[in-house]
């Protein structure tokens, strides 16, 4: 069954984003940024969850990696470098940072499986959280690393400052797309699938001559370095790197929006991200008890809707009318 | 007991007290078209507090500190009516970052108020900074934001970290003893406290023969520092804990003994009066130094203490003070501008703000951005049967030097 | 040598409530496969509900058996109307996400219920006083914390090896087709067997509280140690509870008396290591179908 999601849906959205800031405030721009930051955190981490089965419970080690390193480069914080904050410099050394460590954590962590897994990440991300807000002569401890100025991307004489929240904007906008795009590609590639079956079969893989420990590293290292974007993101728009971002409760949020966007999908953990960071940040300035409301609504996701906002979208798409007509339509 | 839900209401009579509509003021499209820097209106004032999780306490305390104030005047500034909109900024400096937002560029609040965690001012500082958005902060203490982090849009209605340390060191060093550990949580507050109590303790003639660095955020059973700490055999504790922390902290040092080895001294909200009925008789004895103390005779604050308990349906701590001279520095700084809430307006008027706080004289240095108060050496004893900081002595006004020269 | 014999007798009274819950949140895990997130929000909602009690009866010890089958009941409860019907292995990422609302339901609830402020239950009277120990005053109430925490895991060893449910239980853990193929009723030792494990998450809210105090995310603070110390000692194993609880127990009082810096960081460096040696925990059952 094909969905009319590439088709009509995508471009739709993608129009609808790209005319955002027309109309919206500042502050909704801000909220769409951090979103999209969280998103690819969500994406990267379904990579791992939802395609090949691997529960990490310590992604945000990452995330706030790509955070703390972009922040360390480019904050003027006396504690920081101060290098530079040209994005075509930052970018390189985030993704190195996230890869290195991603391969270090992987190569142990990925000789267990399933529960132990998911308790070995979670002791390396907080490991990694206690040298943040112990190792103060670097890392800021439990002040973070502010002073991050205003990104550019500069190459030879061409320069663009991304200064103003629009610009902000689409520059997230671009990495959210880029990241969606490159994911998609990726789990729909015969690795992508090598990934499924490792997940739904590890011995049967292995019995299959597929050296399924270095695909397991090979993801571990490409989610890591995606959540490592996810994390600078965000630390350039509030212009400032957090412990927070490090913290395991992150991590438990991220698998969060995995799991009731829909794990598996990359749609799914778009939608994930949307809901678990925004349903704070805006019933809380309505309700007291919003955080009861939010345990109910996960409750009520697992009693009702088991497979996550999107297999709401799915078992909806394949009994409305106008979509079943639509697909038809395009699939002619 | 249920003190979440009798504040929240109370915030919600507030709000109607006042007039206004805030929730369907802030809500997106229905916008009132008003600027930041107009001088008629309603005066929309942003409190970015914890409302959630352990620090509600202060949250709650500090908000209706504000309201008491308010009240107090009608709701009304310059003739225009005050609405505050608040915002739950728990402890977490992304939290914080999108309601700050939401607060000045959603809500368009004249400036913004609030602020409990070092971590959260750190992560916002520049925000404010970049743009032009006036904070006073009724909390948080952190030394950097009056000396190398300053910005001419942060000003502290509280206090600063160094403060209570400062005054303690050379209080201690002359009527505790001549040999001190320190025992802080591990983090940028609890730093600031090891460097001014040892300066001025050393300078008084003290030495601090070791520092306890305890984990943070979560410090968990404390029984395993007290050992150390006895160990140690200075003359007296010195510790900087507050909520939770101080009340297993104090109740370890009275339950292993250390009450009759060892004195324990500290900054005040260790024994403050959120966490002193927990303590129970563990605090009796305990000395600490802070700018204000319940049973501070002074006039203002015998009327403080008598309306917020009236307002609130308990008694006062010093975080409903902080709210309390937040809201009338606020008063009195719109006063000045008569309304105009322009940002360098009100920078300007706030320089030299000065006022009989329940806290004593309460005067705005231009210097620190953070206020001249007096500071009081304490002790936790009953009165009328109710344990209480009683005043030992007025340790006389205190001032940070706004730069590291003194720790 | 005094000092160390002190510190370890902290270490006991952390090894001994670690224990208690952990014990808990591993005979779920033996027999249900599930991760009950949850566990935490039951330590923190038994503290309370026995605070609550030991102010209205002024006594402790009925305060202290009558909460955890209050408790337990609300367990069978979430049991009955929650998780039944979604066990399995492919059923996992649904468990976490109930088990974390119903965490987060309680957590906000007992907020809402008995505020922010820190809170401890009193203890009883005649162990409210210190015995001279090792050069400094030892609380009676402490050692009796170790003592209690012993015969709890003597008590549950006889019971899983002695007893008819306890067999059934640990077959469960190693076998648990042949179980059902037995003609068990299966569900309702699921069923007992939350009710039992929140009670001891609850019976340990009680008795740890005058250690931990109560307050708004302490519930979360316990679990993630819970679950370190039932992923060191193998998930599912009793034995392994209390060695894991032991360990972190231990490195946690040890590093925060020689090394305050570093103990959050040695628990979790701990954890990695014994993983690393033995990645299915000291004393756990290979994870597979």
């Amino acid at each position: 069954m094909r969905l009319p999601v590439t088709k009509i849906l995508l471009p739709v959205l993608l129009l609808a984003a790209l005319l955002l800031p027309l109309g919206a405030r500042p502050y909704v721009l801000s909220l769409a940024i951090e979103v999209m930051a969280f998103a690819i955190f969500a994406m990267s981490l379904d990579l791992l969850l939802g395609y090949t089965g691997l529960p990490s419970f310590g992604h945000a080690a990452f995330f706030g990696l790509g955070a703390y390193t972009a922040a360390y480069l480019s904050s003027n914080h006396p504690l920081a470098l101060g290098l530079t904050s040209n994005l075509l410099l930052l970018l390189p050394v985030v993704v190195l940072v996230t890869a290195v460590t991603a391969l270090f954590v992987g190569f142990f962590a990925l000789r267990t499986s399933g529960v132990y897994f998911l308790m070995i990440t979670l002791a390396f991300a907080q490991m990694l959280f206690s040298v943040a807000i112990r190792w103060t002569a670097v890392t800021g401890g439990s002040d973070g690393l502010p002073g991050i100025p205003a990104p550019h991307i500069t190459l030879g004489p061409l320069q663009w400052l991304i200064n103003s929240r629009q610009a902000y904007y689409f520059l997230a906008l671009a990495f959210f797309v880029l990241t969606y795009w490159l994911l998609r590609r990726l789990v729909n590639s015969p690795f992508g699938w090598t990934l499924r079956g490792i997940r739904e079969n590890e011995a049967r893989m292995q019995a299959l001559g597929y050296a399924t420990f270095r695909y397991k590293i090979a993801v571990f290292i490409i989610a890591g370095v995606f959540a490592g974007l996810g994390g600078m993101l965000l630390a350039l728009h509030f212009r400032h790197a957090s412990p927070e971002n490090l913290y395991w409760t992150i991590s438990g949020q991220v698998m969060i929006m995995v799991i009731i966007g829909g794990a598996g999908t990359l749609t799914g953990p778009i939608l994930g991200a949307l809901l678990v960071r925004l349903f704070p940040q805006i019933a809380s300035s309505y309700l007291d008890r919003w955080e009861t409301v939010e345990g109910v609504i996960f409750i009520l996701f697992v009693l009702f809707a088991p497979r996550g906002i999107h297999g709401i979208y799915v078992y909806w798409c394949s009994r409305v009318q106008v979509f079943t007509w639509a697909r038809k339509l395009l699939n002619t | 007991m249920n003190k979440q839900r009798k504040s929240a209401l109370s915030r919600r009579q507030f709000l109607q007290v006042a007039g206004s509509t805030a929730v369907a003021l802030s809500l997106p499209g229905i916008l009132s078209a008003c600027r930041p820097s107009s001088a008629s209106g309603a005066l929309k004032i942003g409190v970015l507090l914890p409302y959630s999780g352990i620090y509600a306490v202060l949250g709650e305390s500090i908000t209706q500190g504000m309201q008491l104030y308010f009240e107090a005047l009608g709701n009304e500034i310059a003739g225009r009516p005050i609405e505050l909109i608040t915002e739950d900024s728990k402890i977490n400096p992304d939290v914080a970052q999108q309601k700050v937002r939401k607060l000045v560029e959603q809500d368009e609040v004249a400036f913004v108020t609030g602020i409990v965690s070092s971590g959260v001012l750190a992560g916002l500082r520049d925000y404010f900074h970049d743009n032009q958005v006036l904070c006073l902060c009724s909390n948080a203490g952190s030394n950097a934001h009056s000396r190398a982090a300053k910005t001419p849009y942060i000003w502290r209605t509280s206090f600063t970290n160094w403060m209570a340390p400062h005054a303690m060191g050379t209080w201690a060093a002359q009527n505790v003893g001549r040999t001190a550990v320190i025992s802080v949580p591990d983090y940028a507050a609890g730093e600031n406290n090891v460097t001014s109590f040892t300066h001025s303790f050393t300078a008084a003639g003290g030495e601090v023969v070791a520092v306890q660095r305890t984990p943070f955020p979560n410090m968990g059973d404390p029984a395993p520092f007290m050992a150390e700490l006895s160990a140690t055999g200075a003359d007296l504790i010195y510790a900087f804990y507050s909520g939770s922390a101080a009340v297993t902290f104090v109740k370890a040092y009275h339950d292993f003994g250390l009450a009759q080895q060892i004195p324990l001294t500290g900054a005040g909200f260790i024994v403050e009066e959120d966490v002193l009925p927990e303590q129970g008789a563990a605090a009796q004895g305990v000395k600490s130094t802070l700018f204000w103390s319940y049973v501070l005779d002074n006039p203002q604050n015998a009327q403080f203490k008598t309306d917020f308990h009236a307002f609130a349906g308990r008694d006062a701590d010093v975080f409903a003070v902080q709210g309390y001279d937040t809201a009338c520095v606020i008063d009195e700084m719109l006063k000045r501008t008569e309304g105009d809430t322009a940002v360098g307006q009100l920078i300007a008027a706030l320089d030299g703000i000065q006022f009989d706080s329940p806290r004593g004289p309460f005067r705005l240095d231009a210097h620190s951005q953070a206020p001249e108060h007096n500071m009081y050496a304490r002790d936790v004893q009953p009165v009328d049967g109710v344990l209480r900081n009683v005043i030992l002595e007025n340790l006389g006004p205190i001032v940070d030097p706004g730069d590291d020269s003194m720790g | 040598m005094d000092n160390f014999l002190l510190q370890l007798l902290n270490g006991l009274v952390t090894s001994m409530l670690l224990f208690i819950m952990a014990a808990g949140l591993s005979l779920i895990f033996g027999q249900m496969r599930v991760i009950n997130l949850s566990h935490g929000a039951f330590y923190l909602v038994g503290g309370y509900m026995g605070l609550t009690a030991v102010k209205q009866w002024g006594a402790f010890w009925p305060a202290l058996l009558l909460t955890p089958l209050l408790v337990g009941a609300m367990g069978w409860l979430a049991e009955q109307f929650l998780l039944r019907g979604r066990y399995g292995r492919e059923r996992q990422l649904q468990q976490v996400l109930l088990t974390f609302g119903v965490a987060l339901v309680l957590s906000d609830l007992a907020e809402w219920r008995w505020g922010a402020y820190t809170q401890t239950v009193p203890p009883p009277v005649f162990l409210a006083t210190a015995v001279p120990l090792f050069g400094l005053q030892f609380p009676l109430y402490r050692l009796a914390i170790i003592a209690m925490g012993l015969l709890l895991a003597l008590a549950l060893a006889l019971f899983l090896g002695r007893t008819r449910l306890g067999a059934i239980l640990r077959a469960g853990v190693t076998h648990p087709h042949t179980v059902s193929g037995l003609g068990i009723d299966v569900e309702r030792v699921f069923a007992a067997t939350f009710a039992g494990g929140v009670a001891l998450a609850a019976l340990a809210g009680i008795l740890g509280s005058p250690i931990t105090t109560l307050y708004p995310g302490l519930d979360f603070e316990i679990l993630i140690l819970t679950i370190v110390v039932v992923v060191i000692g193998g998930l599912g194993s009793l034995r392994g509870a209390f060695v894991g609880a032991l360990l972190i127990g231990l490195t946690d009082t040890f590093g925060k008396a020689r090394l305050p810096e570093f103990s959050l960081f040695l628990i979790f460096a701990v954890m990695a290591v014994v993983l690393l040696v033995r990645p299915s925990g000291l004393f756990g059952v290979e994870e597979g179908h």
